[in-house]
């Protein structure tokens, strides 16, 4: 999940020639100071800015629920995103992604923390993707130069990615805070540290204008693997687990004396019928299991909850297919 | 250099003594705090001698923008309110009963004139590239009788028109019955209103086109921008009237309804979107700090603020834009 080395040449390239020899490349040394100096350390800050806006931007995306808009940052060339767990609001969900040039692509959220309001999406469409590097030692630190960026209030390819500029001013273990204002519509847009990289997902915001809280990335590779995996993981505030039972399907049935369950209803606009499931279709199996009744077939699928996948193997034309789907809320 | 002296001394903390849970950063050192703004010291005494301060007795209503050493100031014109009793400090200095020369609707800008010599006007230079994102900007910040003071942030985002929030709208209520445009309502404050359009009028004609529904009359008003002028022909006790009705934004004119996100923005301006073209700046304030210069790192003035808009948003007249404005409008009033 490392990513590539094409897209990071150029900030690297940047970073050394900022940076004085043997010192960090990393680390702007103005991070260092506890207020700029004077007009140089403005001028080092500005410099950054200019050089790693122009990566940042591209790979920051409007994610768009229908109803309102969030913000993401992609950071893989093959389109996984991380973004903020009140925004994808569940595992599973369908939704589209929109670049700042006006391209959209469609996504599917992955896993999320609903504790501390990290999330992951991937794009499912084919292609290579402007990505951001993750901040994976996570080396930023109370004080520190930092931007946010964000579709605020909703895209506008006019006006383009909105940045601003602030600083760390408050550090815990599952958040930061920093004066960079944020406003409903950045939520799940990234923070970057002055070399372009990513620290955090913005989270929330407090009355005053100069409280605005991010989820720091250590908060995101604690729970990497889960989310990669599409896991619901903690309790709330920031999303609701689905409920058991509430999962559908769409499908009426009838036992069949050899064996499986003969499919005699497929309801309109159900995942069912999204998937493609047909009347007269046999229903063998699910989830690998053998189907012998209508009972059983439901006390499998009151396990599941809504944006459950579920594999079915069925028999159509003599041939056995599986169709895999994911289950709408009852 | 010192960091490289300190480095032993953080790890060995790290290692040996767990991390406080909360680290909290000094006010002083955040972007409003006074040591950060120290190092804008040269760009503040910009704004010492070229920002305005105006007053209405000891409230701060709005800053001003110094464009001529003669006394000339650009400022937002919606926020002034009525010009008795205003009074315009600029340095340490303040003058009192200004007069209004001009004002431009379609920007809100007023033009004021102080009786004032060997001002220091700001530096327009209308040849400079519109800054890019991430560029430094410097804007008034809080003020005291004698000094002014800095608020910093950096260029957000791409210069661009703001249209008006719901459109230009003349201030009418129409009623349309067997294909007769009839004004039933004329609203207060309205272009309508001032260019006396009255209820029982009967709509003919706007920009020369012969109207008779609401669509081509919408269509017509549509193609235009809040400030500008309608000719509307009427119909009042059977003659026709030729009158010139100026368009106001309908937020403007009615107000707004306030979104989550104006709920979490602050005092705003009350005037804050229809502008031809401006730069969206992240520099934190409130619907009394506009007016002022916006300047970049050497003091050059990139324009003058226009409207606090959102929690995020701060809008800038650019100074190519700003510069014509002010030429045109103190060739008006001196030629008047």
């Amino acid at each position: 999940m490392r990513p590539i080395s094409t897209a990071l040449s150029a900030p690297l390239l940047a970073c050394l020639l900022l940076s004085p020899a043997g010192a960090d490349v990393r680390r702007p040394t103005v991070n260092d100071k506890k207020a700029p100096e004077g007009r140089q350390d403005l001028e080092v800050i500005q410099k950054h800015l200019l050089e790693t806006l122009p990566a940042s931007r591209k790979a920051t995306v409007c994610i768009d629920l229908g109803e309102g808009s969030g913000s993401g940052v992609v950071i893989s060339p093959d389109g996984l995103i991380l973004t903020a767990a009140h925004v994808t609001g569940g595992v599973g969900k369908e939704f589209t992604v929109v670049f700042e040039d006006g391209r959209k692509v469609k996504a599917e959220s992955l896993g999320l923390v609903a504790s501390s309001d990290c999330a992951m999406a991937k794009i499912t469409e084919e292609g290579t993707w402007p990505h951001v590097e993750v901040d994976r030692e996570d080396s930023s630190k109370l004080g520190d130069w930092v931007y946010s960026l964000g579709h605020s209030g909703g895209f506008d390819k006019e006006r383009g990615v909105v940045v601003r500029l602030g600083r760390l001013v408050q550090v815990k273990d599952d958040t930061v805070q920093s004066d960079c204002s944020l406003i409903g519509g950045d939520s799940g847009g990234p923070l970057f540290d002055l070399t372009g990289k990513l620290i955090g997902i913005h989270s929330r915001v407090d009355g005053s204008l100069q409280v605005n809280m991010h989820v720091p990335v250590r908060e995101f590779l604690k729970n990497w693997d889960g989310m990669l995996k599409s896991e619901f993981i903690g309790e709330g505030p920031f999303a609701k687990k689905p409920e058991k039972g509430k999962g559908f399907l769409g499908v009426g049935t009838e036992p069949r004396p050899e064996g499986g369950l003969n499919v005699d209803k497929v309801g309109r606009e159900s995942p069912a019928e999204k998937a493609g499931l047909k009347k007269g279709d046999v229903l063998l199996k699910m989830d690998g299991i053998e189907l012998t009744t209508k009972e059983q077939f439901q006390d499998l699928l009151k396990e599941k909850a809504p944006d459950d996948r579920v594999a079915l193997e069925l028999l159509r034309e003599g041939k056995t297919e599986t169709l895999t789907l994911r289950l709408g809320e009852r | 250099m010192n960091a490289k002296r300190f480095l032993p001394a953080a790890l060995l903390l790290a290692t040996a003594v767990p991390l406080p849970s909360a680290q909290t950063l000094e006010a002083t050192y955040r972007m409003t705090g006074p040591a950060v703004h120290a190092s804008f010291e040269s760009v503040r005494q910009v704004l010492q001698s070229s920002s305005a301060v105006i007053q209405r007795g000891r409230k701060e209503i709005v800053y001003g923008t110094v464009v001529s050493p003669d006394g000339h100031i650009l400022t937002k014109a919606s926020e002034l309110g009525d010009i008795e009793g205003l009074s315009v400090t600029v340095g340490d200095k303040t003058y009192e009963a200004p007069v209004k020369l001009a004002e431009d609707p379609a920007w809100d800008v007023a033009l004021l004139k102080i009786e004032a010599s060997g001002l220091v006007p700001v530096s327009l230079d209308s040849d400079a590239a519109e800054p890019e994102r991430g560029v430094w900007v410097v804007a008034n910040g809080a003020t005291s009788k004698t000094r002014r003071r800095s608020q910093i942030g950096i260029i957000a985002a791409t210069a661009r028109e703001i249209e008006p929030a719901g459109g230009a709208v003349l201030g009418v209520t129409i009623e349309e019955k067997s294909k007769k445009l009839m004004i039933t309502e004329v609203h207060e404050k309205s272009g309508a209103e001032a260019a006396g359009v009255e209820v029982g009028d009967r709509i003919l004609a706007a920009a020369g086109q012969t109207v008779e529904d609401r669509e081509a009359l919408g269509k017509i008003v549509g193609k235009l921008r809040v400030g500008e002028d309608l000719d509307l022909k009427v119909e009042r006790k059977g003659k026709p009237i030729d009158l010139k009705v100026r368009l106001a934004g309908r937020a403007d004119l009615f107000g707004e309804e306030m979104t989550r996100n104006d709920m979490m923005s602050g005092r705003v301006s009350k005037r804050r979107s229809g502008f031809p073209r401006v730069i969206q700046h992240d520099v934190i304030g409130n619907a009394a700090t506009m007016g002022g210069p916006l300047l970049d790192l050497d003091g050059r003035c990139l324009g003058m603020n226009i409207a606090r808009a959102t929690r995020c948003e701060t809008f800038a007249i650019p100074a190519a834009e700003l510069r014509g404005l002010a030429e045109r409008m103190i060739a008006q009033s001196a030629g008047r």
